[in-house]
């Protein structure tokens, strides 16, 4: 199991810059009180009135770390990075490379201090007389985590245990649903055009206009069997590019029409995933074999990206991603509430990589593009700071600011 | 002329060169024998020590900026000759005299802030770990913090 992930966040809001932060850890770290050896630093605009503070984020992939040339910086089994003052030769190559330089070089005594947030136990955070400090050990659990992972168990047992034979095709009374890549390989193979057939398809690609590929995030069960398998597996190890194309899975809708009107039958629909997930349990009888052997082989994908069949190949997706592009909601990452340069902990959980981390270096918002974003809303979830926000459309006018001024 | 040569015998006297013993304690701390493949005696600190003596033209030398201003080799250093210091002076009169300087200049506030070759070798370690990362080697460390503050404010 890994670390988790410790560390302090920082309300420049709250900050009043009292410097007592400063005073406290330079007691700890020299047992004398000189602002300039503490391992926080305030920095203060007079002018504008605002204040900030420089501190350690005790990255996953620590860069001090890697540019120490005597290899003097260490992260523990806690999650927290310590400089080994006995292999420290105070030459600084950590504050150069950390994004946040936060590495502080004393400037009477040219040592360096970095925080090792006092073993578990921050002074810094206990004396804040705002509360502008607070310490976290990463929450592990989000009541958006427990809400999408209990929406898609239930939708697992709806689609695959109960119902038989759903979501490709199902009637219940008056309301049929189909799936919309299947609906379109009927059409190509059987040449005719079934208004039914086509309204019940309508009904997911409305829902998908709306709302963003929710279905993808929340409802697939094949989706859910991946984000299983996801968790077990841990280490991921990457696609070489020339596969890394996202428009491969229109080829394979585009391939898959094709071929369903050449051959007659629904071609992909019988090698779909999804597909036979659902017809796998059912009154013919359980996990139906020579089918059902395609959902491991595609799971087993999951060691080199997360989602990845999600992400390059699944024509559901692909259809639904082109409803998607009407962006009446869509996920924001404001970089103005984004607090910390090297957090990109949104980055990080986001299952199908859409968010550009360099762009959040730099302070730029990232544009996601709905049409691959399957609004599992994790970046939101994890976001420490709040910036990670869903944007409706059609809301008019932020409040407090007249219309004219918007562009 | 007559002034660099007196700043240089200030920096000399200042980092006490003339009391190094020759017994390469600080060779063997000095982080720069792992950092760089070409390092040699004339690059180590006690090589530019004995140039130093001998009144050879340190300040011209491109070895001096290969150091990264650390504190090791005047930790151990029997005598108290600090090898930091003599380095940083020298490269102080170097970029007042206009003598070619080998510093990376920040781009925001153009004050050189690190010498090149160190900037190399960071660039390398996080080009071979991480490398969409390195546009922060480009700004210097205070000069992140104000785009930091600008940013957050």
């Amino acid at each position: 199991m890994p670390p988790r992930h410790s560390y302090i966040l920082f309300d420049p809001e709250k900050c009043t810059g009292c410097g007592t932060c400063e005073m406290v850890c330079s007691q700890r770290n020299t047992a004398k009180i000189a602002p300039s050896s503490a391992s926080i630093q305030v920095i203060r605009d007079e002018d504008l009135g605002k204040n900030f503070a420089i501190l350690c984020q005790h990255c996953r992939r620590p860069l001090c770390l890697e540019a120490c040339p005597t290899r003097a910086i260490e992260k523990g089994d806690d999650g927290i990075v310590r400089i080994n003052k006995l292999f420290c030769v105070e030459c600084g190559l950590c504050t150069m490379a950390c994004p946040e330089a936060a590495p502080l070089r004393d400037q009477k005594t040219r040592g360096i201090n970095k925080c090792d947030l006092c073993d578990g136990d921050p002074l810094c955070v206990k004396h804040c007389p705002e509360k502008a400090l607070t310490f976290t050990r990463g929450k592990a659990f989000r009541w958006i985590k427990g809400l999408r992972w209990s929406v898609q168990l239930v939708s697992f047992l709806l689609l695959v245990m109960i119902l038989v034979g759903t979501f490709c095709y199902f009637t219940a009374g008056a309301v049929t649903l189909a799936c919309p890549a299947g609906v379109l390989q009927n059409v190509a193979s059987s040449k005719t055009i079934v208004l039914v057939g086509v309204s019940a398809a309508l009904a997911l690609l409305i829902l998908t206009a709306l709302a963003g590929r929710l279905f993808c995030g929340w409802v697939c069960p094949f989706g859910f069997i991946l984000d299983l398998v996801g968790t077990i597996i841990p280490k991921k190890i990457g696609w070489p590019s020339f596969l890394k194309s996202r428009m491969t899975k229109y080829g394979v809708l585009v391939g898959a029409v094709g071929a369903s009107s050449v051959l007659g039958y629904q071609a992909f629909c019988t090698i779909c995933p999804i597909g036979s997930l659902c017809r796998s349990y059912g009154v013919q009888g359980v996990f139906r074999g020579a089918e059902l052997a395609i959902v491991p082989a595609i799971a087993s994908l999951e060691v080199a990206e997360r989602r990845s069949w999600c992400r390059y190949f699944c024509p559901v997706g692909a259809v639904l991603g082109i409803m998607a592009n009407a962006r009446l909601i869509n996920i924001v990452i404001g970089a103005k509430q984004c607090k910390k340069f090297s957090c990109t902990q949104c980055a990080e959980v986001c299952p199908v990589g859409v968010i550009d981390k360099d762009l959040l270096r730099e302070g730029v918002s990232p544009i996601i593009p709905m049409t691959e974003c399957i609004m599992c809303m994790r970046c939101i979830d994890r976001c420490p700071y709040g910036a990670a926000k869903i944007n409706v459309r059609w809301r008019k006018g932020v409040p407090g600011i007249p219309e004219e001024t918007r562009l | 002329m007559k002034a660099q040569e007196k700043r240089i015998s200030d920096v000399k006297r200042f980092a006490g060169v003339y009391r190094c013993v020759e017994c390469g304690k600080c060779v063997a701390v000095c982080p720069m024998s792992d950092m760089y493949v070409n390092f040699s005696i004339a690059m180590s600190p006690r090589g530019i020590i004995k140039k130093a003596i001998v009144g050879e033209n340190v300040v011209g030398d491109e070895n001096i900026w290969y150091c990264t201003e650390c504190n090791a080799g005047t930790d151990v250093c029997p005598q108290g000759v600090s090898c930091r210091d003599l380095i940083h002076g020298l490269r102080e009169i170097a970029m007042d005299d206009m003598i070619p300087a080998n510093m990376k200049q920040c781009i925001v506030c153009h004050k050189p802030f690190v010498a090149v070759p160190v900037e190399h070798f960071v660039f390398a370690r996080l080009s071979a770990e991480a490398p969409n990362v390195i546009r922060v080697l480009e700004l210097c460390p205070s000069c992140r913090r104000e785009r930091y503050m600008e940013r957050n404010a």
